[in-house]
């Protein structure tokens, strides 16, 4: 997936992008996402794959898909300041 | 994203190399992140032996954790090759109780801790826990591996113990609850006004030692350490022959032995090893002396050939 979102980008833009990526990864949640400090944001995620899942490996699933926006230096996305699953 | 084979193995060495892993921003002893920071205060109350990695110092490894786990941030504790989580995580499990099982740590026995708390301090406590009420807030006390005692609001947890003193609901966690038994809460002055002192009749004090028997004790088997706290040049000036000077190695030698090791402070006449034994027991050292007197009394009383100035 192509990362063409920067930190420059406000944050809702950011955010948004964050959303179209954890929905790229699970086609059938509902994600929200809010924007905290400079690059840090707020996701809740709700989706039926989770049933059945550890916390670690719900995370995961969402963190992986939004891990490139994380990673190098200076990444759009520098921290989530919190990660809700919730099984849908 | 794929990881290098090297990175990888090299990641793996670390957490099969020990049953309780944290890969962090900074040391145990000094974390740069308030994340790092918290789960290192956690562990410390659970574990006296776990590793650290400081990824802060190993770019490799800083990336390269993130991907090998598929989480994107650090802190990550690792606990005999598995996954734990992050700060949300263990903090989230702290508070359940999952934490003893997934460290292997016999949960302490639930006793309620007798609290005594002085009627102005109880008074206190009243309105400090009235201005910060929030629903589902409770007063919390803790009393850590260290003996610092602490008092926050926080919401209950399951592992929480309710303690009633003087009026005051005080919620103590069951790690805090034998440490805390017998504590008494006072009001006192300190130099930002009014204060609250604890005296925990629980936690290892200082004790004074006489150069004889400092004597006998250098003279047995027994394994100890010896440290002289003055300056350089007061070392260089004269000394018992086996003790080691307090310098930044020895420091950081010393902060990661064991904390039941037997340590021996000595200074010139005595205030200064009380300084740094009194700094010892804070940092959760249990088995901390001071030479009563210092060199001086060891040069008129046990050993004149050690130059007095």
């Amino acid at each position: 997936m192509p990362i063409d979102i920067q930190q420059q980008d406000g944050p809702s833009a950011i955010a948004e992008a964050l959303r179209k990526a954890i929905l790229e990864a699970i086609p059938e949640a509902r994600v929200d996402v809010s924007p905290g400090g400079t690059a840090h944001f707020e996701i809740r995620v709700e989706a039926r794959v989770f049933d059945g899942m550890g916390r670690v490996a719900q995370q995961q699933l969402v963190y992986g898909a939004i891990a490139p926006m994380m990673s190098g230096s200076n990444p759009p996305v520098h921290a989530i300041d919190r990660l809700e699953c919730v099984v849908g | 994203m794929n990881l290098e084979e090297a990175t990888r193995g090299k990641i793996d060495e670390l957490i099969q190399g020990s049953p309780v892993m944290l890969f962090m921003k900074g040391t145990r002893e000094a974390p740069q992140c308030g994340f790092s920071a918290k789960v290192v205060s956690i562990l410390d109350d659970y574990l006296a032996d776990y590793r650290t990695v400081d990824v802060l110092s190993d770019g490799e490894i800083r990336e390269g954790i993130k991907t090998y786990s598929s989480w994107p941030t650090i802190p990550q504790l690792y606990v005999k090759g598995e996954f734990l989580g992050g700060c949300d995580i263990i903090t989230e499990m702290a508070g359940s109780g999952e934490l003893f099982e997934a460290l292997g740590v016999d949960p302490p026995e639930a006793i309620v801790p007798e609290i005594r708390v002085k009627d102005d301090a109880a008074e206190a406590l009243r309105q400090a826990a009235a201005q910060n009420a929030e629903p589902g807030q409770f007063l919390h006390l803790e009393v850590s591996r260290n003996w610092q005692t602490s008092l926050s609001m926080a919401p209950q947890n399951s592992m929480d113990i309710p303690v009633e003193a003087n009026g005051v609901t005080l919620m103590v966690n069951r790690l805090s609850a034998a440490r805390a038994n017998g504590i008494s809460i006072t009001l006192a002055e300190t130099a930002n006004g009014k204060g609250f002192k604890v005296d925990n009749p629980n936690a290892p004090t200082l004790s004074e030692m006489s150069v004889q028997e400092l004597k006998s004790l250098l003279d047995s088997e027994e394994n100890f350490e010896f440290i002289d706290v003055r300056t350089p040049s007061e070392f260089e000036t004269a000394r018992i022959p086996s003790a080691v000077l307090l310098d930044e190695a020895a420091h950081q030698r010393l902060s990661e032995l064991p904390k039941e090791t037997k340590i021996v402070f000595v200074c010139h006449h005595g205030p200064r090893g009380v300084n740094a034994a009194e700094q010892f027991l804070s940092q959760g050292f249990t088995n901390v002396h001071n030479v009563t007197g210092g060199l001086d009394a060891w040069s008129t009383e046990i050993d004149s050939s050690v130059p007095r100035y």
